[in-house]
């Protein structure tokens, strides 16, 4: 039933592929700003500990890369909220019909996981070609670091799918346990 | 994988004369700030197998809660609701949403068709998340479409059919699952008076076709002339319990 729930959530989010652009565009956006942060960060510390301050600028860099997760983690959350709000009339639908809440939920966390995933994917995509291109353009002078690369790409991709399945998964359920009247009324 | 065909193979057929619908001392109360609203007062009423009842009365009369308490779809604040024999208070979420899924389907108003799916789809929808042969399921959906004069809509969006013709899908998706009991809620108010003798007069030979008892809420004469059995209701109270003898047309 699981499968048919993922199944069904496949479909819908390729039907619905309109809705998920805005979602991935934010997710992207905050999956780009951390990789940025992150692949510069070993340069930026490096030249800051020449200067003699290294520890304070390693502790802004912390700094600028946690509040930069947390707003991508917001941004996540939001985009699910508003795919569980647009789907309430749904819910109701399968609710009313009888279709069990595990599967209706499984079909359900199958677009914002997409949405997450993909949008870490471009917006890493794009913070990695970008940094190399205005390295190697000579635009920027600091250059990326292929450790902090490769672990701003990981936190980006990890923090998207898990924010947004901690996120989706509460309203969605909450939504699917709903006696489906209330949901059928509700708008979306 | 179970053959949608074997699963389903006579449930629609009534096993014994006993009521499919039977709700007694039926209450339902909303808290309004310091207001109790009464919408649904000591309803009582038994639909047998077969019949096409039909709740009537204007809007408020408490038509649609009773409609909601009988499909689980909300639960009474007093009294009991029996569903083929099954005292529905007895059950949880879960086992009311298994007896719906074997036992009822539904027909809305607004006819509720997912805007992404397809036709075909929306009718397969209750089935779409079980084991069933996807093959004997689109088949199925297709017959039904056929059924309801839709078949050359089946792969068009809910968006690109008129207001009869989603009404239509949605009484083929009701019927999906073999239901023995199907509720409308007033099925014909969003449709102009001509489309609505079209689909209630549909509804009412596929479910005498099918074996199914159909319980409508409606503020429409047309559908209580079909009915073969009319409740007037008013201020949440079934103020009269009619039989009315009704063939089909030929």
């Amino acid at each position: 039933m699981i499968a048919a729930g993922l199944s069904y959530g496949m479909l819908s989010t390729r039907r619905r592929a309109r809705e998920l652009i805005l979602p991935i565009i934010t997710t992207a956006t905050g999956a780009f700003l951390l990789v940025q942060v992150l692949s510069l960060a070993g340069s930026v510390r490096r030249q800051a500990a020449s200067l003699g301050n290294g520890t304070e600028i390693y502790r802004a860099i912390v700094l600028i890369s946690v509040v930069v997760l947390l707003v991508g983690v917001v941004e996540v959350a939001v985009c699910t909220t508003r795919t569980v709000t647009q789907r309430t009339r749904e819910i109701g639908v399968l609710g009313a019909t009888g279709v069990r809440r595990a599967p209706v939920v499984a079909a359900l966390l199958v677009e914002p996981l997409v949405a997450a995933l993909v949008g870490a994917l471009v917006g890493s995509a794009v913070a990695v070609a970008g940094g190399f291109v205005l390295s190697a353009t000579g635009v920027s002078s600091t250059s990326p670091d292929v450790a902090g690369t490769v672990v701003g790409v990981a936190l980006a991709v990890g923090v998207s799918v898990v924010a947004s399945l901690l996120t989706s998964a509460m309203p969605t359920w909450r939504a699917a346990s709903r006696p489906p009247i209330r949901s059928l009324s509700s708008g979306g | 994988m179970t053959s949608l065909i074997e699963a389903g193979e006579g449930a629609a057929a009534p096993r014994t004369d006993e009521p499919v619908v039977r709700a007694e001392h039926v209450w339902k109360l909303h808290q309004l700030g310091d207001e109790v609203v009464k919408a649904l007062v000591d309803a009582t009423l038994t639909v047998l197998p077969g019949e096409f009842a039909c709740l009537m009365g204007p809007s408020g009369s408490g038509k649609s809660t009773l409609l909601n308490m009988i499909g689980g779809l909300d639960r009474p604040t007093k009294g009991t609701v029996f569903i083929d024999g099954t005292d529905t208070a007895t059950l949880s979420e879960s086992q009311f949403a298994a007896l719906r899924h074997d036992t009822v389907g539904f027909i809305f108003q607004s006819y509720n068709l997912i805007p992404f799916l397809s036709a075909v789809e929306n009718v397969e929808l209750p089935l779409m998340f079980e084991p069933v042969n996807r093959g004997a399921l689109r088949q199925r959906a297709l017959d039904l479409l056929d059924l309801v004069g839709l078949s050359h809509r089946a792969n068009h969006q809910p968006a690109k059919l008129s207001g009869g013709e989603q009404q239509r899908t949605a009484i083929a998706r009701s019927l999906i699952g073999q239901p023995r009991l199907v509720l409308a809620d007033e099925p014909t108010a969003n449709l102009d008076q001509r489309t609505g003798a079209i689909v209630v007069r549909l509804l009412r030979d596929l479910c005498s076709s099918m074996s199914v008892t159909v319980v409508a809420s409606t503020h429409d004469p047309l559908v209580a002339e079909e009915a073969s059995r009319v409740l007037r209701m008013q201020d949440g109270r079934i103020v009269s319990n009619t039989n009315q003898s009704h063939q089909p047309e030929a």
